[in-house]
């Protein structure tokens, strides 16, 4: 039984690692800036891969940009432009990818990191730029994009920008967690019926194996489903899984 | 692999760690080895370089999605001790359920200690504890597990950029395929109706929503139960989950 050992002191070391956390989105602003200043860069966005299943359902959405109220189809035109082969590139590669602009003096250079950085196809947007690809997992990946008139940047300043990437995403993804679980959290019974259900086992095996009677777990699993706002307890473990709370 | 399986059993042999002459690395010179070495179907010689870099002593490169798997696939280049891998292949699979999914996506590049086992051998001078971070190349997740001398400190932000580099150089194709054919051992339509399910519907409003009958959807998901070797329908979509199917 995987679900119940150590999960406390799992979560406490984890908390010690990660020190600075953030309060709400906005904290993240400044630290964006910070990034998009050290590459001398106009703006930023943090683009996420939303939807899930088949390749042809995801798509990137917009969370953070500061292109301002002026530029509303900025963060569609890069979508328009790039969105399928950034969605593909996230796929299988970690590789920063570049692009150029439409004018010959719009370019995005890394001189001693070719190797390292991927090209996306040149003058499809005004401005040139850079997109950092994020997989943490199931859940939370994306880009963040910087565009400018000019990019260079060296391998040293694409590392630290990228890492930086990284912990944004981390950080974006932890206000979502702490946002779902203000929702009712799932108690210790009703985790370990649906790890179990999840497993394999049919509801007369998890009774067995808890203790309990069937109708118990029965219930367990349809207050799991309402907590989960699922209609079925197949749509509460796939919920459970990527949420975290069975492995 | 196994070339490198051998390798690391002669190097377990010598049960030296190997000098450390290039500990003082510049991140220029890291880099332009990597670029000589880059696509090239073997990537210990840049595993080399980003541990020399660091100051680490051994490296392996794993990958979590074949951890609870028998047999020693997972390792996808490694110059440890041979017994110490096989050793220690248990451990990291108990380590590695333990905690959650998304635990695990919050832990992206961050180095952890672990300490090894009492019983085992360790090379001549070599830490007991030893360092490992994960990493995602596409679906497939992968860990980097170093050792290094006792009493070494490893630089926190070379580890970061380490991590990163490994990643970069891991992104290169040949390393992480294989899951990802694995994956497609299930045809379009199977994958269809397994997202569907994970979204609550029944065969009956699958049924409706693809336009085929509900018997066809049963099949196809009888024949995905068989494909994945799992039980019940909840299991099969648990597995379809876990392994970013749907």
């Amino acid at each position: 039984m995987k679900y119940a050992p150590d999960r406390s002191t799992v979560s406490r070391e984890l908390k010690m690692t990660r020190v600075h956390r953030i309060s709400s989105r906005s904290d993240l602003f400044p630290r964006l800036v910070a990034m998009q200043k050290l590459m001398d860069a106009q703006n930023f966005a943090i683009y996420r891969v939303a939807g899930s299943g088949l390749p042809s359902r995801l798509h990137l959405v917009c969370e953070l940009e500061n292109w301002g109220p002026g530029n509303l189809t900025a963060s569609k035109s890069i979508v328009d432009a790039y969105g399928e082969d950034m969605l593909e590139h996230i796929e299988k590669s970690l590789l920063p990818l570049m692009w150029n602009g439409i004018d010959d003096d719009r370019t995005a250079e890394a001189i001693d990191f070719t190797q390292f950085t991927q090209r996306l196809k040149s003058k499809m947007l005004p401005c040139a730029g850079v997109a950092f690809p994020v997989r943490l997992g199931t859940v939370g990946n994306g880009f963040v994009v910087f565009t400018a008139n000019f990019i260079d940047l060296t391998s040293e300043l694409i590392i630290d920008l990228h890492g930086r990437s990284c912990q944004i995403m981390m950080d974006l993804l932890s206000l979502d967690e702490r946002r779902s679980s203000a929702v009712e959290s799932l108690s210790e019974r009703e985790i370990a019926c649906l790890q179990l259900a999840g497993d394999g086992r049919i509801s007369e095996e998890i009774a067995e194996k808890l203790g309990l009677s069937v109708h118990t777990v029965n219930a367990y699993l349809g207050s799991a489903t309402i907590k989960l706002d699922s209609v079925n307890r197949i749509q509460a473990i796939a919920k459970s899984i990527r949420l975290g709370y069975i492995s | 692999m196994d070339m490198h399986m051998l390798h690391a059993t002669r190097r377990d042999s010598e049960a030296v760690i190997p000098t450390i002459a290039a500990r003082t690395m510049t991140r220029d010179q890291l880099i332009l080895r990597l670029t000589d070495v880059a696509g090239s179907p073997l990537i210990h010689s840049g595993l080399r370089a980003l541990t020399d870099y660091l100051g680490a002593s051994h490296y392996m490169l794993a990958r979590c999605d074949l951890l609870q798997e028998s047999g020693l696939d997972f390792v996808m280049s490694s110059d440890w001790p041979f017994d110490l891998v096989r050793r220690l292949a248990s451990d990291l699979v108990s380590t590695y359920v333990r905690t959650t999914e998304f635990e695990k996506c919050l832990m992206l590049f961050q180095p952890s200690f672990s300490v090894l086992p009492d019983d085992v051998t360790l090379p001549e001078g070599s830490s007991r504890q030893y360092c490992s971070l994960t990493f995602n190349v596409g679906r497939t997740r992968l860990s980097l597990m170093l050792l290094y001398r006792d009493g070494f400190i490893l630089s926190p932000e070379r580890l970061r950029e380490v991590g990163l580099l490994t990643g970069y150089f891991a992104s290169f194709g040949h390393c992480v395929e294989g899951k990802g054919e694995r994956s497609f051992e299930l045809t379009d339509r199977e994958l269809e109706c397994l997202f569907w399910i994970a979204e609550g519907k029944t065969s009956d409003e699958i049924a409706m929503i693809l336009g085929i009958s509900r018997n066809t959807i049963n099949n196809y998901i009888t024949s995905v139960m068989r494909k994945t070797a799992t039980k019940t329908r909840s299991e099969a979509i648990a597995f379809a989950v876990r392994n970013n199917l749907v």
